[in-house]
């Protein structure tokens, strides 16, 4: 094989036999198991849990449940899909759901999860557009990651999360813990709407957040401003073009007169830097403005500046993951089936050229003698089984005190 | 079986038959034990609804007392579904709640009534899951809105009475230590919810303020909006806004306790006595409290010829369009919409003699039927409904009800309800052609898929009425009535005579 034809072949997407290999060989089915079971023993919450399939037709049949994971793996390794998700718990296991009344399923319990696409970026984002991705622009889905991990630890007291790459440009959070995973539809929708604070993509409007801020905000304000500066003004620097500056930054200031005065001036002196603009607007409204109450106006001006930096680098999470209980994401381990990129569970360290692409997986596992151990995807297994074994003990630990709380109860009686 | 029932139920008495006539004795001699009770039940002015009543009432009573709450519940959902807020539901239902259902005094009648009412409405809407969670929205709404209604000292005292074991106050310390947090959490709070417009006023009160610190799961409503402060896990919850506590405590008590009334109805079989009203009182109740003598009718500028004109017609609700359209098409109505119609006219006062011209002049303009075949066929039709013919029974114009539980029109018939008997298409059409937005239509077009056709109707007639309806303080309930729809688009023109 030539230099070339290498070249190409690194590129080609995975192929059904590419995709059936990985799952007879690679695919650690085992360690997903027990991280949906919560417990080594296979029980109700793998039993009666929905697995959805998508192939390559654009065919997806929902539905699917494994009780044990010899099964899970035979199933996943005839059907061979292009990637599977994971659903909720129900009161029976899905795959009867012919043989049941449609309001016999109810959905019981999920991890909570959080879905974080760069797409939704795009209105700051300079580097790359679309499902492109690069080092620079990952930094906004990192210090997403940051904020959502604080967030939920601090404020919600969630301890079992992970974060997983999604393949291609965006990132999945799965939260795991019991309190978490027993929210009904109304709480979802209620911790979502507490994380989830730019809610509204159109980047036309001010976001006029409510002062003071709530204490989540001040923090998360926190966590993003000393990036603001090297993420935002310098490395997406989306404000030298005027055009983009006039849509997306001058909305969001407070006072009509310095708008125009800034609009003025940018289009007398054009393609000024993003930095430039930003200290343009202190400078413009202390010269040209005329206002009585300074003190005041000043305020105003600063609280507008953190709004923005909210705007740009808060964390835009995609709502419709995270709102029902029933819905469905794609599993960890999966391989993207446009990129070959393993969706592996990543930390704030991660950058997505790190993510082991299937086809080197497999040249890898023939030069080693097809052993797994040695591949670039085995330290990801171990960091997922090192989390799967911190759920288990939680769960073990409940289980243990629930026991403990009836047996109180019942002697009692 | 029968004298059973009776030997049972005298058994039950705990006075003697012979004190006077039934329910007079309840009410005039009313033991002074069960004064006792209800005041202590009501010592703060608002109940939990924890243990059922024991004592007797009348058959009149247990329905009259069932409407009057029904009544209430009903006119609460249907602001619900016309999505307006706490503010604007009080308005509405507060005067109300004075006129059948007055609280807060010292009156045993009206404790009494409100305690039964609540568990006689219990038995009606435990049957189904859908039900119990209709009358638990309700019911919760309706005690949030007496909560508000209580004088501050009245609150701290129904508070003190439930000894929630949730409701732990957070000690000096912490608060001390969480002060920076639960000032920003609270800030606009008390500056948009309690008025206090000065900083300095803010502070002082949040000085006083105290805090219960409870799993963020108990107060979830709060947690999307931000309301709360949270930190690991727990939510810090101000005094100031236990109502909401207060509200999901009492919501999920309300819950459990419907499920097990639902286990315990088949009990109720064997008296049947109250299954009837049971059933009629769940199933598909709806108000209609138009009285058509409330709205004057000394004008005395409805006649044959005025009810076809821009200044009257204007009024009219889609189902009464509706009915002139077919009218005209086809100058002829079949038996339910001559009924639906003519009494319609009656009610916006058309009178006997010009309701005569009119039908004669609508069907004979044709030239299909001669006045000859209209006074043969159809005159004492007309009579009959003005009491003039027969049995002389003075009809009441349909309510939306009534409409609704006629054989829906078939082909070339245009009785019944339009929001209901329209497909999609024609009407969002009509609506359309009465100026509502898309957005408006669609809101409308979601009542009808859930079947609230009079909901979708009021919301249309405050889309129409926009601006005027909107002012606080005219009456802004649901309309189940064409002639109540009729008389207030009217009222609300006259009002203001410039636009």
């Amino acid at each position: 094989m030539d230099e070339s034809s290498r070249e190409k072949n690194a590129i080609k997407t995975p192929s059904a036999s590419d995709m059936q290999y990985y799952y007879q060989h690679m695919f650690p089915f085992k360690v997903i198991f027990n991280w949906l079971n919560h417990s080594p023993k296979a029980g109700r919450d793998i039993i009666n849990r929905e697995f959805a399939m998508a192939f390559r037709s654009g065919a997806y049949k929902r539905y699917n449940s494994f009780s044990s994971v010899q099964e899970f793996k035979t199933a996943i390794e005839k059907a061979n899909p292009d990637r599977f998700e994971i659903g909720a718990i129900y009161n029976k296991a899905p795959k009867e759901r012919d043989s049941l009344l449609k309001t016999e399923m109810k959905p019981l319990e999920k991890e909570l999860v959080f879905d974080i696409d760069m797409d939704d970026y795009d209105t700051f984002r300079t580097c790359c557009s679309g499902a492109q991705v690069c080092e620079k622009c990952w930094k906004f889905i990192t210090l997403a990651m940051v904020v959502v991990n604080t967030t939920l630890k601090e404020d919600f007291a969630y301890e079992d999360l992970i974060w997983v790459f999604s393949g291609r440009r965006g990132a999945h959070c799965w939260v795991s813990d019991r309190r978490a995973r027993i929210l009904n539809d109304l709480q979802r929708r209620n911790v979502l709407d507490y994380v989830n604070v730019v809610r509204d993509r159109n980047a036309d409007k001010r976001l006029s957040l409510k002062r003071p801020y709530h204490p989540h905000l001040v923090r998360s304000l926190e966590l993003l401003k000393p990036h603001f500066a090297k993420i935002i003004l310098e490395e997406q620097n989306p404000w030298q073009d005027d055009n983009r500056a006039f849509e997306t930054l001058l909305p969001s200031l407070h006072d009509k007169n310095l708008i125009e005065a800034l609009k003025k001036y940018w289009t007398e002196n054009p393609g000024r830097s993003s930095r430039d603009k930003w200290n343009d607007i202190d400078l413009v409204a202390s010269k040209d403005v005329k206002v009585n109450k300074k003190q005041d106006y000043i305020i105003r001006l600063r609280e507008c500046k953190a709004d923005l930096i909210i705007a740009t680098l808060y964390p835009k999470l995609d709502i419709e993951v995270t709102k029902q209980t029933i819905h469905l994401l794609k599993s960890p381990f999966c391989v993207h089936p446009s990129t070959g990129k393993v969706c592996v569970p990543i930390d704030a360290n991660f950058s997505p050229d790190q993510a082991p692409r299937l086809m080197d997986l497999q040249k890898e596992m023939e030069n080693n003698g097809n052993n797994i151990n040695k591949t670039t995807l085995q330290p990801f297994i171990n960091i997922f089984q090192e989390h799967v074994n911190k759920i288990m003990k939680h769960d073990m630990g409940t289980a243990k005190r629930e026991r403990a709380e009836e047996a109180k109860t019942s002697l009692e009686f | 079986m029968f004298r059973q029932s009776k030997k049972r139920a005298s058994s039950r008495k705990n006075f003697s038959v012979t004190d006077g006539e039934d329910g007079q004795l309840i009410l005039g001699t009313s033991s002074a034990s069960e004064k006792k009770l209800y005041d202590s039940i009501y010592a703060s002015k608002l109940s939990f609804y924890e243990l059922p009543p024991q004592g007797e009432i009348t058959l009149d009573q247990f329905e009259v007392w069932a409407i009057d709450r029904l009544k209430i519940l009903l006119e609460i959902e249907s602001c619900v579904s016309r999505n307006k807020n706490m503010k604007e539901i009080e308005a509405i239902i507060k005067p109300h709640l004075q006129k059948t259902m007055p609280f807060n005094m010292d009156n045993l009648e009206a404790k009494k009534k409100d305690y039964y009412s609540h568990f006689i409405l219990r038995l009606c809407f435990c049957r189904s899951q859908e039900l119990r969670e209709k009358f638990v929205r309700a019911e919760t709404l309706l005690f949030k809105l007496r909560f508000n209604m209580l004088t501050s000292q009245d609150q701290i005292k129904f508070v003190q009475s439930l000894n929630l074991p949730s409701l732990q106050f957070i000690s000096d310390e912490e608060k001390e230590k969480l002060k920076v947090q639960l000032y920003q959490t609270v800030s606009s709070q008390l500056q948009f919810q309690l008025n206090l417009h000065d900083e300095t006023q803010r502070e002082a009160y949040f000085k006083r303020e105290k805090f219960i610190k409870l799993p963020f799961e108990d107060v979830i409503e709060l947690v999307g909006n931000r309301q709360v402060f949270l930190r690991g896990g727990y939510a810090y919850l101000p005094q100031f806004q236990q109502l909401n506590l207060l509200a999901s405590e009492f919501a999920s008590k309300l819950t459990q306790d419907l499920i097990v009334t639902q286990r315990n109805l088949p009990q109720l079989n064997e008296d049947d006595r109250l299954l009837p009203i049971l059933q009629h009182l769940s199933s598909g109740y709806t108000i209609s409290d138009f009285q058509p003598d409330q709205y004057s009718k000394e004008d005395g500028d409805i006649t044959a010829n005025s009810v076809y004109s821009a200044d009257i017609a204007q009024h009219y609700p889609l189902c009464v369009k509706n009915l002139f359209r077919g009218l005209r098409e086809n100058h002829h109505l079949r038996y339910n919409g001559r009924q639906q119609l003519s009494l319609f006219l009656k009610g916006i006062g058309l009178s006997a003699d010009e309701a005569m011209k009119f039908w004669t002049n609508a069907f004979t303009n044709g030239g299909h039927i001669t006045v000859d075949k209209f006074n043969k066929d159809y005159r004492y039709n007309f009579r009959h409904n003005y009491g003039l013919e027969g049995t002389r029974i003075k009809y009441k114009p349909w309510d939306c009800r009534t409409i609704l539980s006629k054989p829906r029109p078939a082909r070339g018939e245009y009785h019944g309800c339009p929001y209901r008997d329209y497909n999609v298409e024609k009407l969002s059409n009509d609506l359309a052609q009465m100026n509502l937005t898309k957005t408006q239509i669609s809101a409308v077009l979601d009542s009808c898929q859930k079947t609230e056709y009079t909901i979708a109707c009021t919301q249309v007639f405050e889309y129409t009425h926009g601006s005027a309806s909107s002012r606080a303080s005219e009456d802004q309930t649901h309309i189940a009535h064409p002639n109540l729809y009729f008389e207030r688009s009217r009222l609300l023109q006259k009002q203001q005579p410039s636009s």
